[in-house]
């Protein structure tokens, strides 16, 4: 049993959650590391420069977290749940196309640590997201 | 309406992800945007222009004709040869379009014009032409009769010997020849030209050629890039696109695009008013905006320039995009003039916040 599936092209993993801001969130512990996705990092191609906040910092869901910079366009990351930053990923500064090389292992963006139960926090399931693109290429 | 680009079907192949541009589908990348950069910068890459316009313009008088439309002298120009860059100017020495004129023969000349302004530049010399009274001139819109590829980059000429068309390794910069076979395919037009700032050849030939061509181009080496990288790579050497950079409102004086005028053209459209506009001085001026070191940022259309550390304002953004060679954001910006000062410490205000940079001249590398 694989754990991903390709849908009209781009790459959804299965062992994880999804906003409809084409974030993911999975679980590590008792924290969630959050990235985003193949379908997000292809429409905006070569990143060039990521920003996040500092950790520490206090995150209410749906709340801007920090910005992505592409050749294309510029977009902002959206806190997929509340709670506080505890990691951010460092190698991004130097390298932001590790998002495009790989957005859902290398190209992490942060870690949180929750303040609520993630179920409360009205995420996708990879089906769900999936059927999300599919509509979107319609 | 999208015009589907009539080699669409190659491009996917090849991987292009496709887009929309100036109402017509184009290859934006194929692998990325700066990957294909600097192949172009270090090799060669391999460009699809068909949605840029073409024009042809003959008869008897032609050549006055034109002459009479653009604040060049052109008509002194060989057959052979493109006399350009050069423009349609307006009443006010705006500009219409920047284009790329190629004389084929005494009285026949073809016109490489931006996309989004095809249509408005056939009807601006067919107006003249009319009020000018030269009825044999035939003005029209061949876009769709032909494609246009360039190969650009240091490695083209070594590319062209591969294919057999070392004979391209003679042409001097802005001259072409015409009716001429390349690697086995029939071309119209192949000129020394391009519009990266590298060395590189354009070609101008019909959809079945073309694709021949690209394929066998592609196979001696040269890698496929998109309107991404073409973007990015004109920005580096402080190129104008038509459109962002320049508009009717907007004179060669402002643009310090001094290209595409002499200053003793006597007469044509708009000369008097480019006369005044070089005695008044510029209202704006056109000037580079290098962000400092490491700043990856990307100045986009529309952010204003500050003087740094403070709240005065001098600019805004025409156009921006990231350089693959000096690793940071850059732009062009038309500036007040009297803070158009090369050198000037500057700050961009870019979704909220200031970024560092300098204003610099032309070319940024």
């Amino acid at each position: 049993m694989t754990d991903e599936m390709i849908v009209e092209g781009y790459v959804v993993k299965t062992d994880r959650l999804y906003t409809e801001t084409d974030e993911w969130v999975k679980v590590e512990g008792g924290e969630v590391i959050v990235g985003i996705t193949d379908y997000a990092q292809k429409q905006l191609q070569d990143i060039t420069f990521v920003e996040l906040p500092e950790p520490g910092l206090a995150v209410s869901a749906g709340e801007s977290i920090g910005t992505i910079e592409s050749v294309k366009a510029a977009a902002e990351i959206y806190a997929p749940i509340s709670g506080t930053l505890s990691e951010i990923n460092e190698r991004l500064e130097d390298e932001p196309e590790l998002i495009n090389q790989d957005p859902y292992g290398e190209g992490w963006l942060v870690k949180i640590k929750p303040s609520q139960p993630i179920e409360e926090a009205n995420l996708l399931t990879a089906e769900k997201y999936a059927a999300l693109i599919r509509e979107r290429i319609q | 309406m999208t015009i589907r680009h009539p080699l669409r079907d190659l491009h996917v192949s090849l991987g292009a992800r496709m887009g929309v541009f100036a109402g017509w589908e184009a290859p934006i990348s194929y692998t990325s945007v700066i990957e294909e950069h600097l192949t172009v910068r270090r090799e060669a890459g391999l460009f699809d222009l068909t949605h840029m316009g073409r024009i042809r313009v003959k008869g008897k008088g032609a050549t006055e004709l034109l002459d009479r439309l653009v604040p060049k002298k052109i008509a002194k120009a060989e057959p052979g040869s493109m006399p350009g860059p050069t423009a349609f100017l307006n009443g006010d020495a705006g500009f219409i379009d920047d284009i790329m004129p190629y004389r084929l023969g005494e009285d026949d000349w073809l016109l490489a014009v931006n996309a989004v302004n095809t249509d408005r530049d056939r009807r601006w010399i067919q107006v003249w032409k009319e009020r000018l009274g030269y009825h044999d001139v035939t003005v029209s819109d061949v876009t769709l009769e032909y494609a246009l590829i360039a190969l650009q980059g240091p490695k083209s000429v070594e590319i062209a010997e591969k294919i057999g068309a070392g004979l391209l390794a003679d042409l001097k910069p802005l001259t072409f020849y015409t009716d001429i076979e390349i690697a086995g395919q029939r071309v119209f037009l192949v000129s020394r030209s391009g519009w990266t700032g590298e060395d590189g050849f354009e070609f101008i030939l019909t959809i079945p050629e073309a694709v021949e061509l690209y394929k066998k181009l592609v196979d001696a080496g040269a890698k496929p890039a998109g309107l991404g990288a073409r973007d990015s790579l004109r920005m580096e050497v402080g190129f104008v696109l038509a459109g962002e950079d320049i508009d009717e409102k907007t004179t060669p004086v402002d643009a310090r695009y001094w290209l595409v005028f002499d200053y003793n053209k006597k007469d044509c459209v708009g000369c008097n008013a480019l006369r005044e506009a070089l005695k008044q001085g510029a209202s704006k001026v056109r000037y580079g905006v290098k962000l400092s070191k490491g700043e990856r940022r990307i100045p986009r259309r529309g952010y204003k320039v500050y003087v740094r550390g403070t709240d005065v304002e001098i600019g805004t953004v025409t156009s921006g995009s990231y350089s693959p060679i000096l690793q940071r954001g850059i732009g062009q910006a038309y500036i007040e003039p009297r803070h158009a000062l090369p050198g000037l410490k500057v700050e961009v205000e870019m979704r909220g916040r200031r970024v560092k940079g300098k204003l610099v001249d032309f070319p940024f590398i």
